[in-house]
């Protein structure tokens, strides 16, 4: 996955903090979080950065697909195996006797089920790692075989 | 529900919604599961002569008459059957005078046999979910094989006794020549070089008698000689690899878990890989006293590895395959034996050995057109029921009719 | 230039997935004929991913495409899912237990200039008797 080292590098690292922030670096975070976009630069904007403009653009392409919490499902390299599905706490704690126990889930509050062989991603805003105060949880990704799985 | 016949877990919570006949929508089905399903919908076959498109009646009597006529005739297959119509296959068999040898014959084969006559200790997958806190798999991949076994028994779960599960009360072992998709997920992956399996089980038990081990490294022996040492209830799942490498040194391996079962409790659960493997080799086992590999002929029973798919290929003037490829499957010069003889293939779906036989005739896909039973890979019996209409004759059918017409 | 190898054949899920659907579909031949082999084998033979081998033996031969080993150094030993093609080279004269090697394939390595083994070759190669 792309680091802020990496986006601080192709920022224009003139500390002209009219973004709002007072370094490069704090704005290439901000950019991972997805809390600002590339357009809040003002300086990246000039033509002689265009270069560097269209190479951000690329670099955070993939986080425009990420959910609100930052995951991102790659379903062609999803196995279907549902650890995620067993592992994730939320789904375990709506569906402790199906989850909980291995199985697929039949209700709708849970996070992550798969259908048609692949795994989905719904009711975003339960998971741990939503909002103010989140918790870093990786149940998903690290139970993940094939890295289909991951957060920003 | 549906249950999924795509590998020997028979996953029993596969959801469908159908839409004029057609799956539209499926839920906790694998990724394997999900192509098994699409199978449905492709590479279907018509009854075939010689190549010519013929009625089903015919090609049932043609078959009858190739069996009928052969002095040596070979019933193989059998692991993609429900245990029904492997009742029926074992008779006609006997009626025949035919060798029956299944897949079990060149993978998990003389592993069922120690685990089904006791020889080994084993248990359900339940039990494994409940209970196990170490799993091991040896030579198998089951995040590629058997994509469910991790998150529904395994490794994942909460079981009654693990309810910490794989946090922290579980631990979860590969051994295998190659870093796996499941080597990568588990605790502790140990590396072995291929056939290096018999001098690692050797070395395991040097570390289990507080010994120093002679092969491999030492220290990560020793590591793992302390996690056998501290499990609680433990399960090895031999996958064809282990099988492979030990061959006629399986005894190897029951040396090994006597060994652990001295210090604390062990079971074995091999990974079988068609979904009613176990239920062939269960019958035939009740039957003739042998798992696989056996002759029928001049009314004697006998069994061997002269009766082996790999030997009788060779020897066989007939031979009827069901629900398999053996021309895909096999090694070359047994692929080349089978595609010489007169061949009847009963299978739902085109294959080389489909487009090799002599008499072909279409089967519904047991699971989705047809129902009936089968035998999970821990010795469950799981029932299914048929989720699309078919037209098809199941194996079951198919099989009865031909032994009725001899 | 040759290398000589062990090969070990191993399942995968997309090839399954891929056989399901059709044997004789593109998406299948591609998942089932490559050889996956460690780099120092690679520059030993002088080719790239996704080039071309003929893998040989005194069983059979067949013509896959290289795949680069993502796994810890292991030359000499190398990986073919298990397929028609990788059953081209597993002997079938096998010791009393009768069970065929498909885990330790002695075979030799070489470039081709030539296109992948089509399932229908080998389907003839089958089919040719007395030969």
């Amino acid at each position: 996955m792309v680091g802020a080292m990496e986006i601080y590098k192709l920022l224009p690292t003139d500390a002209c903090k009219e973004c709002g922030y007072s370094s490069c670096m704090a704005l290439a975070v901000a950019l991972l979080n997805r809390e600002k976009k590339l357009e809040d630069c003002p300086a990246l904007l000039n033509p002689k950065y265009a270069d560097k403009f269209k190479k951000l653009k690329e670099l955070l392409a993939p986080l425009e697909k990420a959910s609100e919490t930052g995951l991102i499902i790659h379903p062609e390299k999803c196995f279907g195996c549902g650890n995620c599905v067993v592992a994730c706490p939320v789904n375990v704690a709506a569906e402790p006797t199906r989850c909980g126990i291995g199985l697929g889930p039949q209700g709708d509050r849970v996070i992550l089920a798969v259908e048609d062989g692949v795994v989905k991603c719904m009711n975003v805003k339960e998971c741990r790692r939503f909002g103010p105060n989140k918790v870093m949880c990786n149940a998903c990704t690290v139970t993940c075989p094939s890295k289909a799985i991951e957060f920003v | 529900m549906a249950v999924c016949t795509g590998c020997s877990l028979l996953c029993e919570d596969i959801e469908l919604t159908l839409k004029t006949g057609a799956i539209s929508q499926v839920k906790n089905l694998c990724r394997k599961g999900h192509g098994h399903f699409q199978a449905l919908f492709t590479e279907r076959i018509v009854p075939k002569i010689d190549g010519q498109e013929v009625s089903v009646d015919q090609a049932i009597t043609k078959a009858v008459d190739i069996l009928r006529n052969a002095k040596h005739p070979l019933l193989y297959g059998w692991s993609n059957s429900a245990l029904e119509a492997q009742r029926v296959g074992i008779d006609l068999g006997k009626k025949l005078g035919a060798t029956i040898d299944d897949t079990s014959s060149f993978c998990q084969g003389i592993l069922m046999e120690l685990v089904l006559t006791g020889k080994l200790p084993t248990c359900t997958l339940d039990d494994v979910r409940n209970f196990a806190d170490t799993s091991v798999f040896w030579g198998a991949d089951p995040s590629n094989s058997h994509p469910r076994l991790l998150s529904r028994f395994a490794y994942y779960p909460r079981g009654s006794k693990r309810q910490k599960s794989y946090e922290e009360e579980r631990n979860c072992l590969v051994v295998d020549v190659r870093k796996s998709a499941t080597a990568k997920l588990c605790s502790n992956y140990f590396r072995v070089p291929p056939g290096g399996d018999a001098d690692f089980i050797a070395s395991v038990i040097d570390v289990l008698d507080g010994k120093i081990p002679k092969y491999g490294d030492k220290k990560r022996m020793i590591e793992l000689g302390t996690i056998l040492r501290k499990t609680e209830y433990g399960v090895i799942f031999p996958g064809v690899g282990l099988v492979y490498a030990l061959q006629d040194k399986i005894e190897l391996l029951k040396t090994l878990v006597a060994k652990l079962n001295e210090i604390t409790t062990f079971k074995v659960v091999p990974m079988v890989e068609h979904y009613n493997m176990r239920g062939f080799n269960q019958l035939l086992l009740d039957d003739s006293g042998s798992i696989n590999r056996v002759s029928f002929h001049s009314g004697q029973v006998t069994h061997g590895p002269e009766n082996s798919i790999m030997a009788a290929a060779k020897i066989c003037d007939a031979a009827l395959v069901i629900g398999s490829d053996p021309l895909s499957s096999l090694p070359f010069g047994t692929a080349k034996s089978l595609a010489g003889v007169s061949l009847i293939a009963i299978d739902p779906r085109r294959s080389l050995t489909t487009d090799a036989a002599q008499v072909v005739i279409p089967s519904a896909m047991y699971g989705l057109e047809a129902g009936g039973s089968a035998i999970r890979m821990d010795g469950v019996r799981i029932e299914f029921e048929p989720i699309v209409k078919s037209d098809l004759l199941s194996d079951e059918q198919i099989l009865a009719r031909i032994k009725e017409e001899i | 230039m040759q290398v000589v190898v062990t090969v070990v054949t191993f399942r995968d899920i997309f090839q399954n997935e891929a056989e399901k659907k059709s044997r004789y579909s593109e998406d299948y031949r591609k998942l089932s004929a490559q050889i996956t082999l460690d780099k120092q084998d690679m520059a030993g033979l002088g080719v790239k991913d996704g080039q071309n081998v003929l893998v040989k033996n005194d069983v059979g031969s067949v013509v896959v495409a290289v795949k680069a080993s993502e796994d810890d150094s292991h030359p000499g030993l190398a990986f073919m899912v298990n397929s028609p093609w990788s059953n081209q080279l597993v002997r079938d004269d096998v010791c009393e237990t009768n069970i065929p090697g498909f885990k330790g394939i002695s075979a030799q390595v070489s470039p081709s200039g030539e296109s992948v083994t089509q399932i229908s070759e080998l389907f003839q190669r089958m089919k040719a008797q007395g030969a």
